[in-house]
């Protein structure tokens, strides 16, 4: 299936001869497909953001920012902070092994051992966030006695990103060419300085892309964290264990299942600031790498 | 193998040849990448476990039936096939599978052809300038919450699918009874798909477009150098040399679409006991019904249906395996093909 | 070549100090919720049914004991049974009452009603929404079994004589997640029709029938949305909803009771249910309130009940759970109209309040 789209084999010889009218036509009707492309998805996109925008309207205040949730009303400090204090976690578990375990398929990854990872990674992406979320629920706040806690929530969402770190950034780094890393040890370098001085720089702007994309994906997600984070109508207490935590997801889920318009309202202004979080911290990654690149 | 080795192990070996010796930090990457097979095989480990009496239950009929039936939770359980189970409780997972495996395909049916031209039109086809808001566009299609999907769904899409959709369908291929359902509700195997779509969409492309943008200046001006179109060099010349990102970039988004819950649930229809046969067929996933089903699932007190929902997790990784080696394979006999 | 590619570097430092600049900026939150004193927490979690109305509740009870945390949860009752029963939450939310087996096996779990709620039966038939198409447990039961199919079956006809039932087929919307409405709904299909009690039975899920049309629809809002996008459609809708369902147009059937009389749910015909079976409602409070005896019971209600386990781990805890669910049923308390009527509950009859405050003063370390 992915042989269709992606490689027609290809005779330069006989386009050669073609006439140079058709190929400009053909040429333009495949700008014109990409294009409908994007425009077949952008249209959804807007409408899910005027969706949220109209139903949410009516919740959006300083309250929503300043205020805890008390029942269905409220703000969603609490909410918002959960899912900040659980993609920071997210992100300090996942991030480095996940870029670690993408530098080794790429730079190493050869062998067997390789192969494996690479496989499993992407089993691992299949593996339904509810598994994941009632492994993590027997195993760490039942059996090991965390309750609902940061913890628990964060280690289950670094799972949940790990193969897509490690695949992202196998990719990226496997599109640097070689003769880079050649010209590195001509110098004398060893691969720990190759990997952290010369590739990992140079693919950042590729791993930060896959930061952002594991983040949306984690920070998106429901039913792993229900049975993980739990939730809390209060402010974190700055514990990791046996202290359940609000999270922004859990506030669109349950909310729209309540019988009043107010509940609804808050549901879907949840929505919008995970949207606007992660939008945020794309914005500030992409400033940050402008700045960077000169 | 499906991509040049372009890795430092090459580079090393070909350079200084001490392949030998493993450095501390050699070491620590191994460490790493050794995390992924760890949790694999802790959650494996966990699922088989936790699930044995209920694989020791069902046996084979587990995958080849389509009842799915959490018996009398309200009377006590009965010992069967040497384990307690409550009263006319039958567990198979067919109409799962079908749905789960329907519904990924038609996702990537849609989303691969989309994403390669949403990749191209990034990369190549606009102006430098709105590129960036053009990939942000994109970039914000994976930031939608899952559950935002689901509700826009039912909202706008199920009445299009429903409405629109299928009976243009009808209309234009009435001698194919897998599209000529003009009925139904809208909720089903199509809307899914298309929810499931939308969400693999940004995965795809974004990884296609990074790799894209990395192909060096040389290799794109020796291929205008042939006298291609703009065009024929993205498409004939630029898309083959990313290939190993593309094949990547299209089992990630697949493993999503497997593992998809709470927006396929939310549209699908909840099929019970009965296959899909057309695209409007009402239908439930594997991760969909483990979601839908685990909190009734908490109520029997044998235990049993809880662990009957773990086999089909077990079930649904073994046709994660399965499809990912299926897959590869594809690609490298793809691959052998156009060399 | 590699000059440009190498030109973006950075120093390790750099990139080190800006992130975990990124992350104390974005941790400042968390350590301003540390400062704060934690008291006593109490989580509740189960029932979506239930669910706004404890909100409600801490509302009103946080004015009562502000020192209290309590969070709520709405998972749904199995979870909330589950949860209760391992210790995680000390509050569970149950529509439906502990199975047998289940008590069987964990003996020091209470089960507390608090309030009694009911449910619609509603349905989109264009031009037919104003005029209450009255149903019955053995028709409503024939339709989610595929056996009566169109609108102009007989059965349906002979519920509801002149009325001019359209030639449609039905589109009967289940639950598709496990859900407390599911079990009362199919409680009053086995308990009305002795065929359904047979095949189907009841239960939070249901292995439903295969039926053409047949859909499922998550969630209440779910299921109010579904049958207005669909006409020729029937579903059953927990009745907090009932302002949505209005709204969005739709019809509410009349029941049919085991008196043979059709009732809509409202304050009496809930009341007079319930009270039919105040007599026989056992020490543990485990009953069905499906189906009542009496001219005006409606036939479709039940307890929303708490389980909490008995044996609490420190006697503080214990005490504050006791407070806040005697509060809760105190009808100066939690159990006013203010409360109530916001979801359409009704306050329990004082032998059950009773009852119920005999089991909570059971509950201690």
């Amino acid at each position: 299936m992915t042989e269709v789209a992606i490689a027609p084999s290809f005779n330069r010889a006989a386009t050669k001869h073609r006439a140079v009218a058709g190929r400009k036509l053909r040429s333009s009707l495949g700008w014109a497909f990409c294009g409908i492309c994007f425009l077949l998805v952008a249209a959804p996109l807007i409408d899910i953001i005027l969706l949220v925008l109209v139903r949410g309207f009516s919740a959006l205040s300083v309250d929503l920012l300043t205020q805890v949730t008390q029942g269905v009303s409220g703000g969603l400090l609490n909410a918002i902070e959960g899912t900040i204090v659980l993609s920071i976690g997210a992100l300090i578990i996942g991030v480095p092994i996940g870029v670690g375990a993408g530098v080794y398929l790429s730079e190493f990854g050869d062998g067997r051992f390789g192969q494996t990872v690479r496989f499993l990674a992407d089993v691992l992406t299949g593996v339904p966030s509810i598994v994941l979320g009632y492994f993590s629920y027997v195993t760490m706040v039942i059996w090991l006695g965390w309750q609902f806690s940061v913890l628990a929530a964060s280690i289950t969402l670094a799972i949940m990103i790990l193969p897509y770190m490690a695949k992202m950034t196998e990719l990226v780094l496997r599109q640097i060419p070689i003769p880079m890393r050649e010209a590195a040890y001509a110098l004398g370098a060893g691969d720990r300085k190759v990997v952290l001085r010369v590739l990992l720089p140079v693919a950042l702007p590729g791993i930060l892309t896959a930061v952002l994309l594991s983040l949306a994906i984690s920070v998106g997600e429901t039913a792993p964290l229900i049975y993980t984070a739990g939730w809390s109508n209060y402010l974190w207490d700055g514990k990791l264990v046996r202290s359940p935590i609000g999270y922004l997801t859990y506030v669109i889920w349950s909310f729209i299942n309540q019988p009043f318009a107010s509940a609804h309202a808050l549901a879907f202004a949840a929505a919008l600031l995970v949207m606007m979080t992660v939008l945020a911290i794309n914005l500030a990654a992409r400033a940050i790498l402008r700045v960077r690149g000169g | 193998m499906d991509s040049a080795p372009t890795g430092l192990a090459r580079s090393v070996a070909k350079g200084k040849g001490r392949k030998g010796s493993i450095s501390p930090f050699r070491m620590t990457l191994i460490g790493l990448a050794g995390v992924i097979p760890v949790v694999i095989g802790a959650v494996l480990l966990f699922l088989v476990v936790y699930a044995w009496p209920a694989i020791r239950f069902n046996g084979i009929d587990f995958l080849l039936t389509k009842t799915w039936d959490l018996g009398n939770l309200y009377a006590d359980p009965v010992p069967r096939h040497g384990v307690l189970a409550p009263i006319g409780a039958t567990y198979g997972c067919l109409v799962f599978v079908a749905g789960t495996l329907a519904s990924s395909f038609l996702a990537l049916l849609v989303a691969v052809p989309i994403s390669l031209g949403i990749a191209v039109f990034l990369a190549e086809g606009v102006k430098r300038v709105l590129r960036t808001p053009f990939a942000i566009v994109v970039e914000l299609l994976a930031v939608v919450p899952s559950v935002v999907y689901g509700l826009w769904g039912i909202i706008v899409l199920v009445p299009i699918a429903a409405h629109i959709i299928a009976p243009v369908l009808a209309a234009v291929f009435p001698f194919i009874p897998f599209l000529a359902q003009a009925g139904g509700s809208g909720f089903g195997l199509l809307s899914s798909s298309l929810v499931l779509a939308l969400m693999v969409i940004p995965v795809i492309t974004i990884t296609v477009f990074e790799a894209l943008n990395r192909i060096p200046k040389e290799a794109k001006e020796a291929a205008y150098a042939l006298g291609t179109t703009k065009f024929e060099m993205v498409f004939f010349t630029m898309l083959p040399m990313i290939r190993p990102a593309i094949i990547g970039a299209i089992i990630l988004g697949l493993g999503r679409a497997l593992g998809e819950t709470m927006a396929v649930l939310m549209v699908s229809g909840g099929a019970l006991n009965y296959m899909p046969t057309t695209l409007m067929s009402p239908i439930s996933t594997m991760a969909s019904f483990i979601l839908s089903q685990l909190d009734s699932a908490e109520q029997d007190q044998s235990g049993l249906a809880v662990q009957s929902l773990a086999e089909i997790a077990i079930v649904l990784f073994v046709i994660t395996v399965i499809v990912n080696i299926v897959a590869r394979l594809m690609v490298r006999k793809g691959a052998g093909v156009s060399r | 070549m590699s000059d440009g590619t190498f030109a973006p570097r950075l120093t390790r430092a750099q990139f080190l100090k800006s992130v975990s600049l990124a992350a104390v900026g974005l941790a400042l939150p968390g350590v301003v919720g540390a400062a704060q004193a934690a008291g006593l927490t109490i989580l509740e979690t189960g029932s979506s049914l239930l669910y706004p109305l404890f909100n409600l509740w801490v509302q009103g009870y946080s004015k009562i004991d502000p020192s209290l945390r309590i969070t709520t949860q709405s998972t749904g009752s199995g979870t909330g049974i589950a949860q209760a029963i391992a210790g995680i939450a000390q509050i569970g939310a149950s529509d439906a009452y502990m199975a047998g087996p289940q008590v069987k096996k964990n003996p020091t779990m209470l089960n507390i009603p608090l309030a009694i709620s009911a449910q619609n039966i509603v349905y989109n038939l264009p031009g037919l929404n104003g005029s209450a198409l009255q149903m019955s447990g053995p028709v409503l039961a024939g339709i989610y079994s595929g056996k009566i199919t169109n609108w102009n079956d007989k059965a349906i006809a002979a519920l509801n004589p002149g009325v001019a039932l359209p030639n449609h087929t039905i589109l009967p919307i289940h639950r598709t997640d496990g859900s407390g409405d599911t079990f009362i709904f199919t409680q009053y299909l086995s308990k009305s029709t002795p065929e359904w009690a047979s095949s189907v039975a009841y239960g939070t899920t249901v292995s439903w029938p295969a039926v053409q049309g047949g859909i499922g629809a998550i969630g209440n809002p779910g299921m109010v949305q579904t049958t207005a996008q669909n006409p020729y459609s029937i579903a059953y809708v927990g009745v907090s909803f009932l302002a949505q369902v209005q709204a969005a147009g739709l019809g509410v059937s009349p029941l049919q009771n085991k008196a043979g009389k059709f009732v809509l749910p409202n304050p009496q015909t809930i009341v007079a249910a319930a009270s039919g079976l105040i007599d026989s409602t056992p020490a543990d409070q485990r009953i069905s309130l499906i189906f009542a005896d009496g001219e005006m019971a409606y036939p479709i209600i039940n307890y929303e009940y708490a389980i909490v386990n008995a044996k609490q781990p420190n006697a503080a805890l214990a005490k504050a759970i006791k407070g806040l669910l005697t509060w809760a049923i105190d009808p100066m308390g939690g159990s006013t109209g203010d409360y109530l009527s916001k979801v359409h509950f009704v306050a329990l009859p004082d032998k059950i309040r009773m009852q119920s405050h005999a089991r909570i003063a059971t509950i201690a370390s």
